[in-house]
């Protein structure tokens, strides 16, 4: 007999979510397997986890084709869920410049970095964002998962403090655990818990934020963290995930923003959002990059960044860097999709970047809403606890600049609609 | 309704609200049995669930609670339903002796034992509780709404004393509102009742406020365990 998930009972949908199947105790670690999928192929999948992970068969554009999970339909779907801000992913530019790398170094690196898998295209990567950055050095990561991990990891030690903001990624938090150092946490974007939590401290100190919150759409409040981090002799990291290449006139994130790439201790990014392929790096002084290569674990006990990926993420970096206007257009439709849904009065949160955050607070209705969404031809993806607080469920926008105004009519059109019919709008 | 079927207990309840708080693992550690887990929201910060009952209809009367807690990872038993979370009362307090007494021999748990007052106040979306021993405060505790849904839930609790190491599966009925708007909180006195917590490093708001009302809570046979040691 196994444990099982108790039979649903009353109104309330809710009972269990991702956290019930973490914590357990027994004297068999697969106790909780049985009960898991139960859950999951019972409960969770027919009630509207289905509608994530769905496999795609196009390439990440406006207009997608995707496989249906629950009645295993192929739909054609308005794209507003990739990350791919700049639609890099599938510029031909940076597609044959995968091929060419393909052909000559062909698909893996088939090396750790720090033995056979660095590879002269990989330096020419990591000399080129170091240039862009406007930093003595660059390093070059497999995935951004691991450059958090490796760099956070690499650097601190038990006994050391890392700071971070509850809303950090999780490779943010998974560095810091793997450290050993004592992790803080501090309440989003509020230096002033960020100085109570720093303040009386000893030794080294690392705090680490986010230009741009991937959940929210939310712009880290750099100067004033930064100055409370200086104020205490804290280091200061920033992940530009979101914001990498798509904020500050040059396109150097969120520090070119707002004045202070050279206050910034470590600069962090991957290529997987604005870039269009896989990977991250992070960027600062030489002296960093000559220890983190003797110290990043996840980076030299992971095989080097597949050359083909290289190959595209470096012509990436050199569009990035020469059309301006790519930037000019993501922002563009960026206002224009604001200004479409402020003027329906849909409700977007705190965002005020490419990422829009369409709350619907109101857990048991997401995944209805969200399936209605996708029959009626928009690709959104639902996101609810524990990815955000209860009760503050969500659409997450990613708008890109290869939409069109049409589209994103389109979508705003889609969207109120089935929000007004489901009562979450008026 | 109260009594007694096939070894349950029933409590018949007005309000019972709880609040979430985050405080360090090591002080969760330096609470709990070795064989009890702290679930963590975030790493290196437990939860401490300060819970209040206003019970009308019991095999005891009448009588309030205040329970201190930490949430604790939940064991599965082969062919029973699992726990929608689990939780370790380490101190409890009660307006009555007699609810005291019988909490202590029956459940055993870890009781103060002073009976304590707590006042109920009701707002506009909220409950307040002002908890006092002796004319002293204890606790006072804000606890908001969200909407309203009938709900059953089944919990586990841990218990130890000095005979042993307990479990019960404790299922609450009622209408039910959580949320994780943060716009409770809390004070807690220094006070005999809460001198585990006084030096702690507390969020003093709630990152979750629970709240069940008209409901009815079932405690299920106590069983013994021989796998965790007593502290």
């Amino acid at each position: 007999m196994e444990t099982r998930v108790e039979p649903e009972i009353g109104l309330s949908g809710a009972d269990y979510d991702y956290t019930s199947f973490y914590y357990f105790s027994s004297d068999d670690p697969f106790a909780i397997l049985e009960p898991y999928s139960e859950w999951w192929y019972n409960r969770a999948r027919p009630n509207g986890y289905y509608l994530l992970a769905q496999p795609m068969s196009t390439r990440a554009q406006p207009r997608v084709e995707i496989e249906e999970q629950l009645e295993k339909q192929h739909l054609k779907l308005l794209n507003l869920s990739s990350y791919n801000y700049l639609g890099l992913s599938y510029r031909p530019e940076v597609i044959a410049a995968a091929k060419r790398a393909l052909d000559q170094y062909g698909l893996g690196a088939a090396g750790s970095p720090i033995l056979s898998g660095t590879m002269d295209l990989h330096l020419e990567l990591e000399k080129e964002l170091a240039a862009f950055k406007k930093k003595e050095a660059a390093m070059v990561f497999p995935t951004g998962y691991s450059t958090n991990v490796g760099l956070i990891s690499g650097l601190m030690r038990p006994g050391d403090l890392v700071i971070t903001d509850q809303y950090a990624h999780a490779s943010i938090v998974d560095g810091a655990i793997l450290s050993k150092a004592n992790v803080r946490f501090f309440k989003h974007n509020k230096a002033e818990d960020l100085e109570k939590k720093l303040k009386g401290v000893t030794g080294k100190k690392l705090v680490v934020v986010e230009g741009v919150y991937s959940m929210d759409g939310d712009v880290c409040k750099l100067p004033e963290i930064l100055a409370v981090a200086k104020k205490y002799g804290a280091r200061l990291a920033l992940d530009e995930a979101h914001s990498g290449f798509v904020y500050g006139e040059n396109g150097r994130g969120v520090a070119e923003y707002f004045g202070l790439e050279d206050e910034v201790d470590i600069h962090i990014g991957t290529f997987s959002k604005a870039l269009g392929g896989m990977g991250g790096y992070i960027a600062g002084p030489q002296i960093l990059w000559n220890y983190l290569h003797g110290f990043a674990r996840a980076r030299f006990f992971s095989c080097a960044l597949s050359p083909a990926v290289a190959g595209g993420v470096q012509e990436s970096l050199r569009i990035v860097q020469r059309e301006p206007q790519l930037r000019k257009r993501l922002w563009d439709n960026v206002a224009y999709m604001r200004s479409k849904l402020t003027e329906y009065g849909v409700d977007t949160g705190e965002s005020t970047s490419q990422v829009i955050p369409v709350m619907v607070r109101n857990d048991p209705k997401i995944f209805r809403i969200a399936h209605r969404l996708q029959r009626s031809g928009l690709y959104l993806q639902p996101i609810v606890y524990p990815a955000v607080a209860k009760h503050r469920s969500r659409f997450r926008i990613s708008i890109s600049s290869t939409h069109t105004h049409d589209q994103l009519d389109e979508a705003v059109s889609i969207l109120v609609r089935i929000l007004r019919e489901e009562g979450i709008l008026v | 309704m109260s009594g007694k079927n096939e070894g349950l207990v029933q409590y018949h309840f007005r309000d019972a609200i709880a609040g979430f708080f985050e405080f360090p693992t090591e002080n969760a550690r330096a609470i709990l049995p070795p064989d009890l887990q702290p679930i963590e929201p975030h790493h290196g910060s437990s939860v401490l669930s300060v819970m209040a009952f206003d019970f009308h209809d019991s095999p005891v009367g009448d009588y309030g609670e205040l329970i201190l807690s930490i949430l604790v990872s939940p064991r599965l038993e082969p062919g029973q339903p699992m726990p929608r979370s689990a939780f370790y009362p380490f101190r409890l307090a009660t307006t009555t002796r007699e609810s005291r007494e019988h909490a202590i021999e029956r459940w055993h748990l870890p009781h103060y034992m002073q009976d304590i007052k707590i006042g109920w106040e009701r707002g506009d979306g909220h409950l307040t509780i002002h908890a006092t021993d002796r004319g002293a405060s204890v606790v006072d505790m804000t606890i908001t709404e969200h909407e309203w849904s009938e709900a059953s839930h089944r919990y586990q609790a841990f218990m130890n004393d000095e005979e042993g190491a307990y479990t019960s599966t404790i299922v609450m009925e009622g209408q039910f509102s959580e949320n994780e708007e943060e716009r409770g909180g809390i004070t807690i006195y220094s006070q005999a009742m809460t001198d585990l917590l006084t030096d702690w490093d507390v969020d003093f708001t709630p990152f979750r406020e629970l709240w069940m009302k008209n409901g009815l809570q079932t405690f299920h046979p106590l069983k013994t365990l021989a796998s965790y040691a007593r502290r």
